[in-house]
Parts: C-alpha cells; sequence; structure tokens
C-alpha cells in the first residue's frame, strides 16, 4: 500500500481526536456515527472521481450526474416502496450512461476530460432543470421510499455497510483483478500501456462509467438521508471528491493511489467541517480555514515527494 | 584543472550511485567516460556539472558550463527554433519575442553548425529521436562552452551525425575546451577520446590515454568476455513467419519483403529511412495507407511452453482461432486494429525508448514483465498471483534481471539494462512468433548488449522470427542473416549476411542518395 494512504489515515484520526477533545460529543458514538455517514457520501463520489484521476483524468459532472439521478429516484418511485427497485435501476443507469457517454468523448474524439465532463455537467442542469420545470422536488412532495430511509436509522446505519462494501469492491477490483493492474499502467503511462496491449481506451471508457454509477450512488444515499431530492443537491461534491481524492493520496497525474487513503481523505474533510461547525466558528471562517487545512495537507505531500 | 572532483559520495533512496568517486579533466582534451549502466556515469556528469548535488566530496569546475543529458529535454510541443532559442530568444521593443525573428536565428544557428535536413519550423515532437539529439547538441554547442558534458550523444545518431558531431567535439577541444562524453560503442571512444576514465560500481577504476576494447571491458565488468557477437550462421531458417507486401505507412513506400522462422532479419539505412515506421505499423500501432500483412502459424501449439492448466489450453486454441481470421486476411483492408490485435497475432515489439514506451517506471519489476500476459494467469479477471509469482521468478532467472533482488521494487530503480531486460522478459512471456526488436541496446552497457545479442540468438535457434533494427550498424552486420537497406521508405538493397563489415551497409545506405 502507499505511504500517503497511511499518512490520509493518520491525519484522520488526528483531526477526530482534536475534535473529540475541542467538542465532547463527537468522542461518542452517535457523534462519530454522524461523521460518518456524511463521509460516505463523499466517499461515494470520490470513489468515482479516484478512478478517473487515477488515469490522469477528472470527473467535472459529478454534480449534477449526482443531482439528475436524485431526481429520477424520487420520480419515478414517488415515495413508493415497490417502484424502489426500478427506479434505483433507473438512476444508476442514468449515472453510468452519463458516465459512459463522458468516457467515450474522452477516449474514442479525445476530448479534453476537464471540456467533456463540464459539457455533461452543463446539460445534466439544464435537462435536469428543464424536465423539473425549475421547481424543487420539495414543492411536487415526492419523498424518498422508507426502505432508503431506514438505511440511516439504527446503532450501526446499512449506509455505512453498503460504504464498506463499495471499499472493499473498488479496492479488490483495483489490487487483485487484471483490470486493476491495466488501470494503474494506463495511469502511469498510456503510451507504454498501449504498446504493452492494453486497451487504454476500454480501460478509460470504463473507469467514466464507473465514475457516473457512483455519483448517481451518492445521490440515491443522499435521497435517503435527506428524505427528498432537491435542485442543486450535489453541488458541494465536485470539490468534496477532488479534495478528498488528492488528500487520500492519489496522484493527480494519475497511476498511483487507493481507496483506503480516499477513505481517509473523506473522513479527513468531514471531521474538519464538524469540528469547525461545533466550534460554532461562521460560515466564511469556517471555508478559509477549510481551504487552508486542505492546502496544509498537499504542502506536506509536495514536501515528502521532494524527499523521495 | 578545469573539472576535478574528488571524493564524491551521492545514493538515491539509499542505493549509492557514486562511491568515493573522483574525476579529473583539462583544457584541451576530449575525455571519455567508460563503464557498464549503472557505473555511475549519469549521476558523475549531473554532479559535476551541478545538477544534482553531491552528499559528500568536492566538485570544481572552471569555465561556462553546457550539458546534453541522456534525457532528451526538448520541449515537444514548442518549434525546433523555439527550442534551440528558448533562453535567448530575440527580442524587440519593450523585451518582447521576435517571433518572426525566431526561424531565421534558427536556421541560422543550424547551418552554422552544420545542420540542414531539419526545418526550424517544425515542432520538436514530430522529429526523429535522431535529429531531437541533434538539436539537443547543438543548443549545447551554440553556448560556446569551456566545459562540455556530453552524456549518450551518439545512442541516438546514425554514423553520419555522429561524425558530424565529431567534428564538433575536435573544433572545441582545440579551441582550448574541455569536452567529457560518455558512450557505450568502444569504436567511438577509441577514435575520439584523449584519455578514457572507465567507472565501476560507481567509483573510478582506471584513467588511461590507451586502452584496448579488452582491457576496457575487463576494467568496466571486472571479468572478461568470449568472443561479442554469437555465431548466426549456423541457425537453421525455416518457412515463412511473416509476409509483407506492398505496406506504404508513414515514410514507407510499397515494402514487401518475408521474414522466416529462425531468421534474424536486419534493417539497416541511415536515421529516419521509416524504420521506425515499419516496426510500429506492422504490431499495429500505426495506420499503413496501404499494404497486406500475413502472420503465417501453421502449427500453432506444438512449439509452446506446457500450459499450466487446462484452462489456458482451451483459451490458447480460442486464440489461435482469433489469429487465424483476424489477420491472415487478403484484400486491400488492413485488419491490424491495434497492439492488442497484433499480440493476439504472436508478434512481440520491444520499443527503442524504454523509458517512455516500454516500461511503466514507478510500478514494480513484476508488474512490468506481467502486463501483457495477464489474462494468461488469471481467473473470472482475478489474478492467479502464484501462477504469477511462479512465471516472473523465472522469467527473471533465467534472464538475471536485477541480480535476485526482489521483483517488487520499481522498475525505474534499475539500471538501463535490467530495463532493457525487464521489456524483453515481458515479450518472452508472450510467447511470441515474431519479434520485432528496434533498437533494443541502445544506451546499453557492454555486458547487457553481449547477454541481449546471446538471447536473439536462442530466440532464432527456437525458430522465432526476429526483425531487427539498430542505430549501431555494426549489430545489424554481425548479428543477421540478411539485411534491407531502407533509404527514402524504399528498400534499396538487400544484403545477404551475415554481413560482418558495418561498411557495406553504411554504403549501401547512401550509395544512390549520392549518384542522385
Amino acid at each position: 500500500m502507499n505511504r500517503r494512504a497511511l499518512y490520509a489515515a493518520a491525519i484522520a484520526v488526528a483531526v477526530l481526536v482534536i475534535g473529540a477533545v475541542l467538542t465532547p460529543g463527537l468522542a461518542s458514538w452517535p457523534g462519530l456515527r454522524a461523521v460518518l455517514v456524511v463521509a460516505s457520501f463523499t466517499g461515494f463520489v470520490a470513489a468515482g472521481q479516484m478512478l478517473v484521476v487515477l488515469v490522469g483524468g477528472i470527473d467535472l459532472s459529478i454534480p449534477w450526474v449526482l443531482n439528475a439521478a436524485a431526481i429520477v429516484l424520487t420520480t419515478t418511485s414517488l415515495g413508493m416502496s415497490q417502484r424502489l427497485p426500478v427506479a434505483l435501476a433507473l438512476a444508476i443507469g442514468a449515472g453510468l450512461a452519463a458516465g459512459l457517454v463522458n468516457g467515450l468523448g474522452v477516449a474514442w474524439l479525445g476530448v479534453p476530460a476537464v471540456v467533456m465532463t463540464l459539457g455533461m455537467n452543463g446539460v445534466l442542469q439544464g435537462l435536469t432543470l428543464g424536465l423539473s420545470q425549475g421547481l424543487t422536488c420539495d414543492d411536487c412532495g415526492h419523498y424518498a421510499p422508507s426502505p432508503l430511509r431506514d438505511l440511516f436509522a439504527g446503532t450501526v446505519p446499512a449506509a455505512l455497510l453498503v460504504w464498506l462494501g463499495i471499499a472493499l469492491l473498488v479496492t479488490v477490483l483495483l489490487r487483485l483483478t487484471v483490470f486493476g493492474r491495466r488501470v494503474y499502467a494506463t495511469g502511469v503511462n498510456p503510451r507504454a500501456a498501449f504498446l504493452s496491449g492494453v486497451g487504454v481506451k476500454g480501460v478509460t471508457v470504463a473507469l467514466y462509467t464507473l465514475s457516473g454509477g457512483f455519483a448517481a450512488l451518492a445521490g440515491i444515499m443522499l435521497v435517503g438521508y435527506g428524505g427528498q431530492a432537491s435542485l442543486g443537491l450535489g453541488d458541494p461534491y465536485l470539490f468534496e471528491s477532488i479534495a478528498a481524492v488528492v488528500v487520500g493520496g492519489v496522484s493527480i497525474l494519475g497511476g498511483r493511489g487507493d481507496y483506503v487513503g480516499v477513505v481517509a481523505g473523506s473522513l479527513t474533510l468531514v471531521a474538519v467541517t464538524t469540528v469547525l461547525r461545533a466550534q460554532q466558528v461562521p460560515e466564511h471562517g469556517r471555508l478559509m480555514i477549510y481551504g487552508l487545512v486542505i492546502l496544509a495537507i498537499l504542502f506536506a505531500y509536495g514536501r515528502e515527494r521532494a524527499h523521495d | 584543472m578545469t573539472v576535478e572532483a574528488t571524493g564524491i559520495h551521492r545514493a538515491f533512496g539509499g542505493v549509492l550511485a557514486l562511491r568515493d568517486a573522483s574525476f579529473t579533466a583539462r583544457p584541451g582534451e576530449i575525455h571519455a567516460l567508460a563503464g557498464e549502466n549503472g557505473a555511475g556515469k549519469s549521476t558523475l556528469i549531473k554532479v559535476l556539472c551541478g545538477v544534482l548535488r553531491a552528499d559528500a566530496g568536492t566538485v570544481t569546475v572552471s569555465g561556462r558550463v553546457a550539458t546534453a543529458f541522456q534525457e532528451l529535454s526538448l520541449l515537444p510541443d514548442l518549434t525546433v527554433a523555439e527550442n534551440l532559442l528558448l533562453t535567448a530568444p530575440p527580442r524587440g521593443r519593450l523585451g518582447l519575442v521576435r517571433r518572426s525573428h525566431l526561424a531565421a536565428e534558427a536556421s541560422r544557428l543550424l547551418s552554422l553548425y552544420g545542420v540542414s535536413e531539419i526545418d526550424p519550423r517544425s515542432p520538436a515532437r514530430d522529429l526523429a529521436v535522431s535529429q531531437k539529439q541533434v538539436v539537443e547538441l547543438v543548443r549545447v554547442l551554440a553556448l560556446e562552452p569551456d566545459v562540455v558534458f556530453l552524456d549518450e550523444p551518439t545512442a541516438a545518431l546514425a554514423q553520419r551525425e555522429v561524425d558530424w558531431l565529431a567534428g564538433h567535439m575536435r573544433r572545441l577541444r582545440d579551441g582550448g575546451a574541455c569536452v567529457v562524453f560518455t558512450s557505450h560503442r568502444w569504436r567511438e571512444i577509441e577514435r575520439l577520446a584523449d584519455r578514457v576514465t572507465v567507472f565501476r560500481n560507481g567509483t573510478h577504476v582506471a584513467t588511461r590515454e590507451r586502452l584496448t576494447e579488452d582491457e576496457a571491458i575487463t576494467l568496466m565488468t571486472g571479468r572478461t568476455l568470449d568472443a561479442t557477437y554469437p555465431d548466426v550462421s549456423a541457425i537453421e531458417v525455416g518457412e515463412n513467419a511473416l509476409t509483407v507486401t506492398g505496406l506504404t505507412s508513414g515514410r514507407l513506400r510499397d515494402v514487401s519483403f518475408d521474414l522466416r522462422k529462425g531468421e534474424i532479419l536486419g534493417v539497416g539505412g541511415l536515421a529516419g529511412q521509416g524504420q521506425r515506421d515499419l516496426f510500429l505499423t506492422l504490431f499495429g500501432a500505426r495506420k499503413p495507407v496501404a499494404g497486406q500483412l500475413s502472420v503465417g502459424r501453421s502449427r500453432i501449439s506444438a512449439r509452446r511452453q506446457p500450459p499450466d492448466d487446462g484452462r489456458v489450453v482451451a483459451r490458447r486454441a480460442f486464440g489461435a482461432v482469433a489469429r487465424r481470421f483476424g489477420v491472415h486476411r487478403t484484400g486491400e483492408r488492413w485488419s491490424l486494429r491495434g497492439p492488442k490485435d497484433a499480440i493476439r497475432a504472436g508478434i512481440a515489439y520491444v520499443p527503442e525508448d524504454r523509458k517512455a514506451e516500454g516500461l511503466l517506471l514507478p510500478l514494480s519489476i513484476r508488474d512490468n514483465i506481467a502486463l501483457t500476459t495477464l489474462t494468461r494467469r488469471s481467473r473470472a479477471g482475478f489474478i492467479r498471483h502464484q501462477a504469477e509469482n511462479a512465471a516472473i521468478s523465472d522469467v527473471t532467472g533465467k534472464l538475471a534481471i536485477g541480480a535476485g533482488r526482489a521483483t517488487s521494487r520499481a522498475a525505474g530503480e534499475l539500471s538501463g539494462g535490467n530495463q532493457q531486460k525487464t521489456v524483453m522478459a515481458r515479450w518472452l512471456l508472450t510467447d511470441a512468433d515474431v519479434f520485432l526488436l528496434y533498437d533494443v541496446t541502445r544506451g546499453v552497457d557492454a555486458a547487457t548488449k553481449h547477454d541481449i545479442y546471446h538471447l536473439i540468438a536462442d530466440l532464432a535457434r527456437n525458430g522465432k522470427a526476429i526483425l531487427f533494427y539498430s542505430s549501431e550498424t555494426e549489430e545489424i552486420a554481425h548479428l543477421c542473416h540478411r539485411v534491407l537497406v531502407l533509404r527514402e521508405g524504399r528498400i534499396a538493397a538487400e544484403l545477404a549476411g551475415p554481413v560482418g563489415d558495418a561498411e557495406e551497409i553504411v554504403a549501401a545506405s547512401i550509395r544512390e542518395t549520392a549518384d542522385a
């Protein structure tokens, strides 16, 4: 495993310990659970973001893929449990489809990832706003089906088990499979990978597709958590996903990184926000400190590379 | 003394590259620095010119210093002119760069140094490796330095360009400059150097005015090597393995030839006559304009190593079917859609630039070797690690890669020779029938070169067909059953081999150009 993943984990623990000292509530299981649940949303989107970053790409379409999937879920399920399987399939399918288009554009048409995914984000934003006629689903009265909301109930919410499952899945995919090896090879040197018989384009398309799927999953979980979908639901998750990936020690140039690190990165981000909020730091101060903490961590990584 | 270094230590992540190394060079001499890969030559040069800091020791270098590094440092998206004048572009009023003067200034510079075939307006990425090296050297020469370090300046150059460079090195020396260079080609060292310093294992072994090749190899390796080239004339050449008809691609024009099993077919000619296009096209990495390729594979499983389980047999048999339909095809349509298809058809390609096209430097030796044959050692997409470890330790043992150290180390930590062996190992695992070897000994030390020659001869003995290009014509002359000489994209001559004398190939490369 890569050394930075351990650093990221250490930072997450350190922030939580500091938080526990400053705000007593955080040290309890309910306090920790709340952090974990909120971090899981970042963890889902960051899983997809990490996959594309591993091959030197980026997915800027996450916010509205997430949002579109959330709206698809609520409008097709209409809050009815028996419609949930179909609604889930449609929402995930929508995410995968958006990711597939991203991947095809990047790999086959050669559109730069930033342009392709930003365009996709815009298209989906327009589509979602148009089809929902600018109304938040608050107004439509469509709520999340109850099984989805139940994911967040209980001492150990099922949502956390979903995250654990995803973490295992991604780690196994990257570390133990032929596909995983090809991902790292493509990320390190696409030309050499191509000349070694790796289907670089196929790998790229698969990763963008997965990223779309993970964004959709995050949308679904957020619907379950909040009970409903709203427009702008995904807005924070572009920054969060990229920050979690880099804080988690994934090289933004590709070819290096683990999901374990990204999990730690997600926890760090949420822990910082939680602690600042508990300290009643005003919004503007929170944003500044949040940004500074991320810069400080990345500065430390930069130093570490210089010493290698 | 113009250059003096004593007691230099330098380590990379715990590995000592230089230990108590010393080196001196005088003004008015050409000083060759010889040694195997990993002997510390490049590190020493980097320390001497100040790019790397020594962990201990003192360095004194007086005068204006210019260095050409082994890794080409041109910026690929800038033009030749922009690269040449990067640090001192022509300026107009307000100190802005006068773009209109750039090309003129650059072509003046190029012609001043006797370079005529490079367009200053073309982007650096479009140049052949040899041309990039020439531009790099012009940039260094143009500084008119007192001390010049040239790290492997001739590795990518053809004979004519080597002569060009030699002329400039002598001119600089006669003007009182100190010229230090490294090379793996003994002939050049013999021809050019006033003194030779030999390095081994990061330290100074000897500095001499006269040194024979045998003495040098003994000093560099610490052991003696038997006859440099294996005898290939005794190898039996069989039926056709690869037939190329009317291939036009890149610089190639209507190229046709057969390559037989057990044959080492050399591709000669001056640099940049379409050799690279030929190799890339045969491997599916470049789309041809016209032409046909058929890969003969009458007996598919007969020569293969015993498969490790039944599953692989089935998959290979299926692959064989794909081979027949995928590549052996008639008509004008090319059926290789990419390297994947070529690999399936039993073609292997070892590229010239192992760092850019061959290796995944930060990944482990194991990952690098296993990459192309991953699916053979997998079940339902999961890698079977035991099978993988067995295969890797088998092939690394056979090729003596990394001197028995862990295969989990990054390929980037290996010396050039071991890196090249790592790339070769990857292709040995594929069981390919046709090996396209493009300048595989470039920048490789004498001992590894020797190993690679014997490896190639062994492949041929086992019935593999080998297409061999080298920027060292000497190798083509000694190692090949037959030599195709390319000129302006066409086969200008076919020489029966082993030619033995490189001059004959060089003569065939330039004969008609001189007539025209």
